[in-house]
């Protein structure tokens, strides 16, 4: 049980539900959180094979704690710009942002 | 040429420079004291004046060839130099622009709308406009030439008049479709020669396979031949001078469309002289067409810019068949009349404009009977058509003897239809100016009052000009030539 | 310029030659709103002109013909040089100008009184004597082009001159254009003469022509070429109807335009360079059919307009036409002659028509005679020695010189020539004395009202008659009526004088850059034509021709009980052809029309915007629509966009994994 294979498969299911999340929710909050699982998938491969394949150098959990630091700059520019576009919108759901349109 | 360095006073850069810290000023002064901004332009564009005329005074034509070298390497790795030199046949065009320019910044003295900007435009067209003319490095050359067509598209887009969008969208696209033959045919022919240098001398000696001129030159000549407006690439020009404001148009039809024909001239023929004697059938047919096509086709506009427009087609064609036939005589009319031309339509487009300004519209029915109200504006109009049907005395007749000796010897239907063509000249040019000048009174215009002598300061420099230059032909034919014979015997 | 001051003879010709030019520039510039100053300027310096050109003919009488010359500029082999050529037939032709552009302004003084373009006017008049002065001693074919065209130009503005009036601007419009058709086979003459013969000299074109120096093929080419030219600005056949037109301008404008000068300087030309012409029997020929044609036509013209201008305008160009018979049967004196004297008469004819339009306020012969043009005395005197001369009755000029003319005619292989110059004399004679006995002995005699009120005003009116306006029209008037009444007898004089110049044997000497004289003789015979002395019976058809036709104008215009309608009004089929110039202007107006304006204009109008400019639009239709046919990728949807990024990785990795 404590192998790699089931982290792997962990992360596997935690990316999918991420991917699901951030392309069916229509909520911008939402989807902030399930980029956040999509990270979270990458950090824990990444301390998977740090424990498992190469543990000597820590290069895995490094990488996991920028990995972190960036989740928590790129939460805080998403809320930020999810903010904005409320006091415009008044409403943060993403169909509402459409202009963009060719 | 022997001079490989900078020698004496850089005279080019400085005239470069005198458009370059003109529009560096300009943009420092606030854009309120629209006064000051005008008189910094003109200031400027005297200063450019002056050092032309002192540059064509002081170029030697006896000994002729390249003088006033500037040479300095740039870019060793690629070639590239900063490389400015004079020689005849780009002497008549930076007298040419130097004057276009001090006229249109005067005839421009009553703009009110966004002075600032409009200033700055100019004098980064002209820049680049001198820029090709004294650079004889091609790649500064390109990157001169693109520098100049790049206000054109805001200058339209702003300061415009009839259909400004379409217009300056139009000649936008037109002139970057040129330089999109014009780059890959310089590449290539920097390629073909090793890779090392873009001196226009160096690339000249090194010479050329015949396929490879027969294809760069059908690329330049169709590059440059769109900015030439030659016939079929020319409906960009009638539809762009519309659309431009006065100073633009003089600028642009006057010296811009030059460009074409010189870089022709000096790329194209320079480089590829066995493959412009390839082509050379090719640009009399166009250059024959253009002349009797923009007579006929002005015949039938209402428009007095859209008739000036075709004239400069009709007018252009000549050069192109000037330059097709490889002789002395036409290459000789060919440059007098690209420097005839550009002052001539200028006149027009300047006399043109004082009466748009005034009368706010440019449609020959409405007008009428105008030489009742304002007998010397219109006498700057009618002179300019006089010029312009050839009669003599004036710049282009010789320009237009010389082209036509030339041209029915070499290509002897060509020469004769251009011919005929003069009388077509003559209809258009006449119909014109007895359906806007003749006529009695009109009482719309009753009240405007005549151009004031300020504003027709620019005008009389660009007449005298024309008739200077036509009693005394000798004075620009002995510069021109001087370039010439060596040039032609490579042919 | 030291060269200018010490030799008088150049001086005198520059001096008279460019003076007008002087004074056009300082009118235009400076005395615009001073019309008293303009006028005074302007004559003044054509009076001096007129000294300068008298004194030069006394001086170089019997002088050899004189040449100066000046580099102007070169190109590769082309040397275009500026020079004078003095010889007798450029002197005489000098002298004509001069006087009669001095006689024209003097009696505009009065003429243009008050018209508010004064100034303007005698701005043109000075352009167009000093266009005129340097065509005609020009030393080189293409010096005399480029004055030709400036004479055109001058011509142009002269016409156009009341150019609030439409068809004044449409008439000069038309005598530019006219004359532009004539001058473009004129000026390719020029080119294939430069381009095969490399010199443009007139001194060295006679003489090449005459020593065949010239091959002959390019020599008729070429001169058929140049006789475009004449066509055009001597208002020949099939080119002949923008003369009449141009009667729009004032009538001192007609009188110095369609008498001396303009007109005649096709004529001039043709005379200027006769060795080289004569040289080509074709082009001879061609243009002895060619003057025949017009001079025939235009008198016909002339017999049914009741436009005292018009009259005169035919008329031009029917005695043009005799001209260009003359000169093309190689009769040199008899034509240049013929030119002379009709210089004279004509601006005489056309002035004193002047002096009854300005009287009568109408171009109208049955109006003016209804008015009582009679009543004008030296007007009406003048008027009928002009006409005589023109009819070719004795003593007066016109006799002589068509007698010249008719000999050199007979003396043609064919005697078509000389029936046609004599049913032509009788034709003149016929529509000049219609217009005398119009105006003299007009139908149903002078109105009575008229008369009244005539009387009533008639102090007013004596004052206009013996005022200032009245006599410096009439000044003038009289002293050319002196000059046709005289003239004739220089005949023999001016043969002297002129066959001195083109009939010396001997080498003619290579021009250099100071006065060198040349001389070229005649191959061709034609000169001498002039010298036989023509027989009593030719004399004697001659003066019946002339007296014949005024016998008709009597019969029909002048007896009592007359019916004063001409024979020609039965036949109203012929009349209307007459009265419409042949159909020639219909011809030419339908052809523009359906040619150019309806055909090529409009086919390339079309084409540019359709074709050309069409293309191109479609081109960036076709862009854009292309661009809007991907575009549906960028559908604004976040989602969307995601989900196409993940496909397309999963794509990828597919890809990279299989």
């Amino acid at each position: 049980m404590n192998s790699l294979t089931t982290y792997l498969i962990i992360s596997a299911l935690l990316f999918s539900l991420g991917l699901l999340g951030i392309l069916q929710r229509r909520n911008l909050i939402g989807m902030l959180i399930s980029v956040e699982l999509l990270l979270n998938a990458a950090n824990l491969n990444f301390m998977a094979y740090n424990r498992f394949v190469s543990p000597d150098p820590v290069t895995g959990q490094v990488i996991t704690l920028f990995v972190m630091g960036l989740a928590a700059a790129e939460a805080a520019i998403g809320l930020s710009i999810i903010l904005a576009l409320y006091r415009k919108m008044h409403s943060i759901n993403i169909e509402a942002a459409q202009k963009m349109k060719g | 040429m022997t001079a490989m360095n900078m020698a004496g006073f850089p005279i080019l850069t400085t005239i470069l420079m005198t458009t370059i810290v003109g529009l560096l000023v300009i943009i420092f002064i606030p854009p309120e004291k629209t006064k000051l901004i005008k008189q910094v332009s003109l200031a400027s564009a005297s200063t450019g004046l002056a050092l032309c005329l002192w540059l064509y005074h002081a170029y030697d034509f006896h000994k002729g060839g390249l003088q006033f070298v500037e040479r300095v390497l740039w870019v060793k790795s690629l070639g590239i130099y900063w490389f400015n030199g004079i020689d005849g046949i780009n002497l008549p065009m930076m007298l040419l622009t130097s004057v276009v320019l001090f006229t249109a910044v005067w005839t421009m003295w009553e703009l009110e709308n966004r002075v600032k900007e409009f200033y700055a435009l100019v004098f980064l067209l002209v820049a680049g406009v001198y820029g090709v003319f004294m650079s004889m490095d091609l790649f500064w050359i390109f990157v001169w030439y693109d520098v100049s067509l790049f206000p054109m598209y805001p200058l339209i887009a702003i300061w415009g008049g009839t259909r400004k969008e379409y217009g300056a969208m139009k000649l936008t696209l037109y002139l970057l479709a040129g330089s999109a033959f014009i780059l890959p045919a310089i590449l290539f022919l920097w390629a073909k020669a090793g890779g090392h240098t873009f001196d226009l001398f160096m690339l000249q000696k090194i010479g050329f396979s015949l396929f490879d001129q027969k294809v760069a030159f059908l690329m330049l000549y169709l590059g440059f031949g769109i900015l030439a407006a030659v016939w079929p690439f020319h409906t960009w020009s009638p539809v762009g001078h519309v659309a431009a404001p006065t100073a633009v148009s003089m600028i642009h039809a006057g010296v811009l469309m030059k460009l074409g024909a010189y870089g022709v001239l000096r790329i194209g023929m320079m480089l590829c002289p066995q493959g412009a004697v390839y082509w050379s059938h090719l640009m009399a047919l166009l250059g024959t067409i253009g002349i009797i096509y923009g007579a006929l086709v002005g015949l039938a506009q209402t428009d007095l810019k859209y008739v000036i427009g075709y004239s400069s087609v009709s007018h252009m064609g000549l050069v192109g068949l000037g330059l097709a036939t490889m002789s002395v005589n036409g290459i000789n009319g060919a440059v007098f009349q690209m420097f005839a031309h550009g002052i001539m339509t200028a006149l027009f487009f300047s006399s043109v404009g004082f009466i748009y300004d005034r009368t706010h519209t440019k449609i020959i029915p409405e007008l009428g009977g105008l030489s009742k109200t304002m007998p010397i504006a219109s006498a700057f109009f009618i002179f300019a058509a006089l010029a312009g049907i050839g009669v003599p005395l004036m710049a282009s007749f010789w320009a237009e003897l010389l082209v036509l000796t030339a041209a029915v010897k070499v290509f002897p239907v060509a020469g004769i239809l251009a011919c005929v063509g003069m009388i077509l000249s003559a209809l258009f040019m006449l119909r014109v100016v007895q359906r806007t000048f003749y006529g009695d009174k009109n009482p719309k215009w009753e009240h405007i009052p005549d151009i004031s002598r300020f504003l027709a300061v620019p005008r009389v420099v660009l007449m005298s000009c024309i008739l200077f230059f036509g009693l005394f032909p000798k004075v620009m034919l002995d510069v021109i030539q001087s370039t010439v014979i060596p040039f032609v015997t490579r042919f | 310029m030291g060269a200018l001051f010490r030799d008088p003879v150049l001086f005198a010709t520059v001096l008279g030659t460019n003076l007008p030019f002087l004074s056009m520039a300082v009118i235009l510039l400076f005395t615009r709103s001073k019309p008293f100053v303009s006028s005074r300027i302007s004559v003044c310096s054509i009076a001096v002109s007129a000294v300068c050109a008298v004194s030069l003919l006394v001086r170089l009488f019997s002088a050899p013909a004189l040449q100066y010359q000046t580099l102007w500029f070169s190109s590769d082999k082309l040397n275009i040089t500026f020079g004078y050529y003095l010889d007798p037939l450029s002197l005489l032709m000098l002298t004509i100008v001069g006087i009669i552009a001095c006689l024209v302004q003097i009696y505009s003084l009065g003429y243009m009184a008050g018209d508010p373009g004064y100034s303007r006017y005698y701005a043109f008049q000075s352009l167009f004597a000093w266009a005129m002065m340097n065509m005609v001693i020009a030393g080189s074919m293409l010096q005399l082009f480029i004055f030709w065209e400036m004479v055109g130009l001058a011509s142009y503005f002269l016409i156009g001159f009341y150019y609030e009036k439409w068809s004044a601007s449409q008439a000069g419009k038309k005598a530019f254009v006219m004359n532009r058709v004539g001058d473009v086979g004129f000026f390719l003459g020029l080119i294939l003469l430069l381009i095969a013969f490399g010199n443009l000299g007139i001194p060295e074109l006679n003489h090449a022509a005459v020593t065949h120096g010239l091959p002959q093929g390019l020599l008729t080419v070429s001169s058929l070429l140049i006789f475009c030219g004449v066509i055009g600005k001597s208002a020949q056949f099939p080119l002949l109807t923008w003369l009449p037109d141009a009667m729009e301008g004032p009538t001192p404008v007609s009188a110095l335009l369609h008498s001396a000068t303009m007109v005649a300087a096709g004529v001039y030309m043709f005379s200027r360079i006769f060795p080289f012409f004569s040289a080509s029997p074709d082009t001879m020929a061609v243009a002895l059919a060619i003057g025949t044609v017009t001079m025939l036509l235009s008198s016909t013209m002339a017999m049914v307009t009741y436009d005292l201008k018009q009259v005169w305008a035919y008329s031009t160009v029917s005695q043009l036409g005799y001209m260009v018979m003359a000169l093309a049967s190689g009769g040199y004196v008899a034509g240049v002659f013929h030119l002379t004297t009709h210089a004279g008469f004509k601006a005489l004819l056309f002035l004193t028509s002047g002096i009854f339009i300005h009287e009568f306020h109408t171009n109208d012969m049955r109006i003016i005679g209804k008015k009582g043009g009679r009543k004008l005395k030296i007007p009406m005197v003048c008027m009928a020695i002009g006409a005589l001369a023109l009819s070719g009755v004795f003593p007066f000029s016109g006799f002589f010189s068509k007698e010249a003319i008719l000999t050199v005619l007979a003396s043609q292989p064919s005697k078509i020539w000389y029936a046609a110059g004599l049913f032509g004399a009788v034709l003149t004679a016929y529509y000049s004395f219609r217009l005398i006995f119009h105006i003299l002995l007009p139908k149903g005699g002078i109105e009575e009202a008229h008369h009244e009120e005539h009387g009533a005003s008639s102090h007013e009116h004596e004052e206009g008659h013996h005022g200032y306006i009245f006599w410096t029209m009439a000044v003038p008037v009289m002293i050319l009526a002196g000059v046709s009444l005289v003239l004739g007898f220089t005949e023999h004089t001016l043969e002297h004088f002129l066959m001195r110049s083109i009939q010396v044997p001997g080498e003619l000497v290579a021009p250099a850059a100071h006065a060198v004289s040349v001389a070229a003789h005649v191959a061709a015979g034609g000169a001498h034509h002039a010298h036989e002395a023509g027989s009593p019976l030719l004399t004697i058809l001659g003066v019946s021709a002339g007296l014949l036709g005024i016998a008709i104008a009597w019969f029909e215009y002048g007896r009592k009980g007359a019916s004063r309608n001409g024979f020609l009004s039965y036949f109203p089929a012929i009349w209307k052809l007459f009265d419409c110039r042949w159909f020639l202007d219909i011809f030419y107006r339908k052809g523009l029309d359906t040619l150019v304006y309806a055909g090529l204009t409009s086919l390339f109008t079309k084409n540019d915007r359709r074709v050309i400019d069409g293309g191109i639009d479609g081109i960036c239709v076709f862009t854009e629509g292309s661009g809007r046919l991907f575009s549906f990728l960028q559908s604004g949807m976040l989602q969307f966009n995601l989900l196409l990024m993940v496909l397309g990785a999963g794509a990828a990795v597919l890809y990279f994994v299989i």
